[in-house]
């Protein structure tokens, strides 16, 4: 990516300007057209994608249903980033994020990341810790409402079963 | 001469060089747990992040007032805590040991404050365990999928049946 464009996005503001530029080189300014895909469900570990503009769509096939539509996420709004699971992990990504309009992203490759990381720098740590807190984050969201659900379910002696689906979808991480 | 205690020998460690290790092992308290003894309790606060070195422990859950759950059985070398480190110090389930149990416990806010300082010994730990996070997240992400198969199955059947969803939702339970 030429120049310094990290500066202006939201995401990359826990960084100081000098690990913004060491990330500005490693990362590439992307731009998917409607319908493209650029995490396929099932393949390998995913690089890091922050949305800039555009909105993705996320969709997971589900066996005897098809491909079932997990979220739709707004570059504008407040989680804009994905595949930060495939950048940490080693297990491929558990669902599909696809272009809904033009999308723009800036891109941070995983063999890029990893090398960062195998050279100690700073920057590629920090982001690692992020990761980490936010991949916490999640699990404990998901299990309160798990929990939670299971509790109003015994409550009420009853199964509402679309509304137990709902609350499971909310903290999905590809 | 100063003795510096030996940092056990498991995979979070694996990439810290001789100085990470003995800035590390130096805030490491060595405790021995009996069998039935908790190592954290469910609600209360989390002070500690404990790296197992021997034994085994299970993870239990109050889901339900007469219901108490058991989420996980894990066998050292393992870590439990870590996820009080990096969300809220409220502990969400109880770690009770199974056998005698051998642990390294790191005080939280003194490895909140290496992280702070951008200790190279703490981002390496932290890495480890945000990569064994996203282990959790993937196995997590397909039991649910697997619990929305049910779900629709169910629903299909107007079954009112949901032991085993519950049973397969929380077995990847995270603490």
């Amino acid at each position: 990516m030429t120049g310094n464009n990290l500066g202006q996005v939201r995401f990359f503001e826990f960084l100081t300007d000098e690990e913004r530029r060491e990330f500005a080189d490693g990362s590439e300014l992307v731009v998917f057209e409607p319908g493209e895909t650029f995490i396929e469900e099932g393949s390998r570990p995913s690089s890091l994608y922050v949305l800039t503009s555009g909105q993705v769509e996320v969709r997971k096939s589900v066996p005897g249903n098809g491909d079932q539509l997990l979220a739709t996420i707004d570059a504008g709004e407040e989680r804009t980033v994905v595949g930060e699971r495939g950048l940490l992990g080693e297990s491929g990504a558990s669902a599909t994020v696809r272009a809904k309009g033009e999308v723009e992203a800036i891109k941070i490759p995983r063999a890029t990341f990893r090398r960062m990381i195998s050279e100690g720098r700073p920057a590629a740590f920090k982001l690692s810790y992020r990761i980490a807190r936010t991949l916490a984050r999640r699990l404990a969201r998901l299990d309160e409402e798990v929990v939670e659900t299971i509790r109003e379910l015994e409550r009420h002696g009853e199964t509402d079963l679309d509304a137990f689906r709902d609350k499971l979808m909310t903290d999905w991480t590809v | 001469m100063k003795e510096t205690p030996p940092l056990p020998d498991i995979p979070l460690f694996e990439r810290l060089n001789d100085d990470e290790r003995e800035e590390l092992g130096g805030l490491l308290e060595t405790t021995g747990f009996g069998p039935g003894e908790s190592l954290i309790e469910e609600g209360e606060q989390e002070e500690k992040l404990y790296i197992l070195t021997s034994g085994t422990v299970e993870v239990y859950k109050q889901v339900l007032p007469r219901h108490r759950q058991l989420l996980a059985t894990i066998k050292a070398p393992s870590v439990v805590g870590e996820m009080g480190l990096l969300t809220k110090p409220c502990a969400a389930a109880t770690v009770v040991a199974k056998t005698a149990v051998e642990a390294h416990g790191i005080q939280r806010d003194r490895f909140l404050s290496m992280l702070d300082a951008e200790s190279p010994a703490a981002y390496k730990v932290v890495h480890e365990l945000g990569r064994t996070l996203a282990g959790r997240m993937a196995k997590t992400d397909d039991s649910i999928a697997e619990v929305i198969v049910q779900l629709e199955r169910a629903n299909r059947r107007e079954s009112r049946d949901l032991n085993t969803f519950q049973d397969k939702l929380i077995r990847e339970w995270s603490f």
